[in-house]
């Protein structure tokens, strides 16, 4: 079910376009917003907020990398795998994130405080290697950096 | 439309403005290779094969989604071209497994003939192998990603007939089609009419029980009708030693009704079921007992003989124009008596079958919809159901008018939920007032008629601006239906039975007993049945004659039980619900000693000393001459059949005797 909240926010998004599911994409963002990820429920739920088939909406749903279908972390880090990054120490500060929370890319600590996944380009290559927790960047980093940086996020 | 002069390949070729490229080409015979192309459907140009090279631009140009232009010249064949296409072939196969040997789908697959005309053994790029997983948890339809091609065509197909349960979930490469939420097919909604798997180039979506059972090369095709519904649908049988392997969707290439459901493709199981009718029987101390054939007609010519105008005859409107004919005549002129009714007295009376007239669904540009309530999920009149939803994608303005729910209304361009009678009414005096000429009686008859409401307002708009209009009603308001008509187009009364239309030519309505009579309480002294009649109890009649392709729950109560031959083994033609003659050939031999209805009736009239011929083809075509309409009283009609539940009851022996048991037994589930 959606909540009374998500029903209005989706309802503003869809009344902008002359077809209600033109608004696809933002109510997906939005049930994510509240909710940090998009269910099975939700995908029945949203697409028929918005007149479509499930099949439909889950089809948008799968298309963007970004819109979450399997449960993540309270934070995300995003480390980039580009060029630049690959080529100025990726492989160090991902593995050193590997360890220290025990997760693969695109796993989900137990206490379900971070969630780890790679990202194709932050835009950050003259700062490179860089990552991206939540809305956060940091670049030029190196292994000895992570501690403190990850302490921040509870 | 005027036609437009292209040149391809160096040949010139008239097209009709509008026309792809793709279909201008096989016009003139040359076939522009292609893995995503349906014909009728839009092109999408997902598969980038059909690229071609066309004078005066500078990139080459996706055919399918080119349409022709005055003077315009194409090369399908350049050096680049073929280069291109033979690099994208090459990408597909790194992506598809090497098996043509032992696949289903060899000898007509798309990918294998394209492979083969390049000449690419094995790919050049690395081979990737996703090992999604198969879906096989139904009898009906399997889904194997890893063959899939990711043309489109399935997703297309189950959208435009606007089914809608499979789509493209994740993107690139890794892009996988299937159901939401990646559920099995019986949890998606999908009514397993199997669309998907007639568009399928490759081995992706097949019949889930084709492992081995043949491929395209060891079958014999046919094309037949199917007698399951109203809509008596085309089909393609497909055969091997004799027995029926496969049956698919027969209508013509890029029709909006080449379209069969689950009944017509997968009920065949149902003519080597446990419960088929082989030998004669006939009631010995209580129980049914085996006889011949030769003391079975004799029976039955010694009972209809004494029982002459008091016997009675009933039948299902799923039979065929011969067999009709000759019921009709056997009863009348035989067994001289006037007590003979169909299944047709339970939804329409025989005038507005034989005033209906003729149709095209895809060439109507505005269908109006009276009353009907067309449903792939409830499989009443499904094709039509999904006929008018793509005939809305395709352009076609569709005007849904119903008192009641009808879901179809979902595709209407105008939906008008208010009565229908006074709906009609009102919509020819608003095309009265729009200069439209009518029938000075009809004139007469809505001009005390409501004002036009905003819908109706708009339908008449759509009819006034219309080429061609077909009006389809439920046979109650085929008279209403039957008035709009005759200001624009034509009208149909759409039967719920295969034949019905036919069956009204042959005449039943004699002023004897009816359908309501002799199912219950009149008493006959003999009473001799058709087909699968939905009679739950034995009627009142001192002798029960049931002639059946199966042991129904009519013919457990029988005196004389008489095998006769299904559908695929009888030979005949029917009048479909569109005024279409259609041909029935005989497929398969009829099992064990069946015989089709016509040979047992003839049997049985040459016993009681009265030869009967089987009418030939011109004399039916003499019999079923649609009559001219004229105007109507605005009435309604009063039906009480449910619909699904006639539909069912006419089909019980097919469906509990094939795997479509399954589907009813989980759609039960997932309703409850």
């Amino acid at each position: 079910m959606l909540s009374e909240e998500e029903r209005k926010e989706i309802e503003a998004e869809a009344g902008q376009y002359d077809r209600k599911e033109a608004g696809s994409v933002e109510a997906l963002k939005v049930v994510q917003r509240h909710r940090g990820w998009v269910s099975d429920e939700a995908i029945r739920d949203i697409s028929a907020a918005l007149d479509m088939t499930p099949d439909e909406l889950d089809a948008v749903a799968t298309f963007y990398s970004f819109i979450f279908r399997r449960e993540v972390g309270r934070n995300l880090i995003l480390v980039c795998d580009s060029v630049a990054c690959y080529v100025m120490g990726y492989q160090g500060v991902l593995d050193s994130i590997k360890e220290k929370l025990g997760i693969d890319l695109g796993g989900t600590t137990e206490d379900r405080r971070f969630t780890l996944l790679p990202i194709s380009c932050l835009g950050q290559c003259d700062k490179a290697p860089a990552i991206m927790i939540n809305e956060d960047i940091y670049g030029n980093l190196g292994p000895e950096m992570l501690d403190s940086i990850l302490s921040r996020y509870k | 439309m005027a036609d437009v002069k292209v040149t391809i390949d160096g040949r010139e070729i008239e097209a009709p403005e509008g026309t792809n490229l793709i279909d201008a080409a096989q016009m003139g015979g040359i076939h522009i290779p292609n893995l995503c192309y349906l014909k009728g459907m839009k092109g999408i140009g997902a598969c980038r094969l059909c690229l071609v090279d066309v004078e005066g631009m500078k990139a080459p140009m996706i055919a399918c989604n080119t349409k022709v232009k005055e003077g315009m010249k194409v090369n399908t064949k350049t050096p680049a071209i073929l280069e291109t296409r033979k690099f994208i072939i090459d990408l597909v196969l790194s992506m598809h497994p090497l098996d043509c040997m032992t696949c289903t789908k060899a000898g007509v697959c798309n990918l294998q003939e394209y492979a083969y005309e390049f000449e690419i053994k094995e790919s050049n790029f690395t081979r990737k192998k996703f090992g999604h997983p198969v879906d096989a948890g139904n009898p009906f339809i399997k889904r194997d990603p890893d063959y899939c091609v990711l043309c489109g065509r399935c997703v297309r197909v189950c959208k435009e007939q606007g089914t809608n349960v499979l789509d493209f979930m994740g993107r690139g490469v890794g892009a996988k089609v299937t159901t939401a939420i990646d559920k099995p097919l019986q949890e998606s909604g999908c009514t397993f009419c199997g669309s998907c798997l007639d568009a399928c180039p490759v081995n992706s979506i097949i019949e889930a029980d084709r492992w081995r059972k043949g491929r395209e090369w060891d079958y014999q095709s046919t094309n037949s009708a199917c007698l399951l519904c109203g809509n008596g649908c085309d089909v393609t049988v497909s055969t091997r030693d004799g027995r029926v392997a496969k049956v698919n969707a027969g209508g013509k290439e890029g029709s909006v009704a080449d379209y069969i459901c689950a009944y017509g493709r997968f009920g065949f199981d149902c003519i080597e079921s446990d419960s088929r009718l082989t030998v004669p029987m006939k009631r010995v101390e209580g129980g049914l007992k085996e006889t011949t054939w030769e003391d079975a007609v004799g029976i039955a010519a010694d009972v209809l003989g004494r029982a002459g105008k008091d016997a009675g005859f009933l039948s299902t409107a799923s039979i065929t124009n011969e067999e009709a004919i000759v019921l009709k005549n056997f009863a009348t002129k035989v067994v001289k008596s006037n007590n003979l009714d169909t299944t047709l007295s339970l939804y329409s009376d025989e005038d507005s079958m034989r005033l209906s007239g003729t149709g095209d669904l895809d060439a109507a540009d505005v269908i109006i919809l009276a009353g009907l309530n067309p449903s792939q999920r409830k499989r009443v009149l499904p094709a039509l159901d999904a006929a008018l939803r793509r005939r809305v994608q395709r352009g076609g303005k569709l005007v849904v008018i119903n008192s009641g729910d009808a879901r179809i209304a979902e595709a209407a361009t105008v939906s008008i939920r208010a009565d229908e009678v006074s709906s009609i009414k009102s919509l020819i005096k608003a095309l009265v007032d729009k200069g439209l000429k009518a029938d000075k009686g009809i004139t007469e008859a809505v001009s005390g008629a409501e004002a036009a409401s905003a819908e109706i307002a708009k339908a008449a708009e759509l009819i006034a601006a219309a080429k061609e209009v077909l009006v389809l009603s439920s046979p109650a308001l085929f008279n209403a239906a039957n008035n709009l008509a005759l200001m624009k187009g034509k009208a149909i009364a759409v039967p719920l039975e295969s034949n019905a239309r036919g069956v009204a030519f042959a005449g039943f309505e004699n002023g004897g007993l009816g359908y309501a009579d002799m199912a219950s309480n009149a008493a006959t002294k003999a009473l001799f049945v058709m087909g699968e009649v939905p009679v739950k109890a034995r009627p009142k009649t001192d002798f029960l004659i049931v002639a059946s392709s199966h042991l129904s729950g009519l013919a457990k109560e029988a005196d004389l039980v008489l095998p006769s031959a299904t559908f695929f083994e009888t030979t005949g033609t029917i009048l479909d619900y569109l005024g279409r003659m259609k041909s029935l050939p005989r497929i398969v031999e009829p099992q064990g000693e069946a015989k089709d209805n016509v040979q047992i009736l003839m049997a049985v009239a040459s016993e009681m000393g009265q030869k009967m011929k089987r009418p030939t083809e011109s004399e039916i075509k003499k019999a079923m001459k649609p009559g001219r309409p004229s105007a109507r009283p605005f009435d309604r009609k009063s039906y009480s059949v449910n619909e699904q539940d006639l539909v069912e009851s006419i089909n019980a022996a097919v469906i509990n005797g094939s795997r479509l048991l399954w589907l009813k037994e989980t759609e039960k589930g997932v309703s409850a």
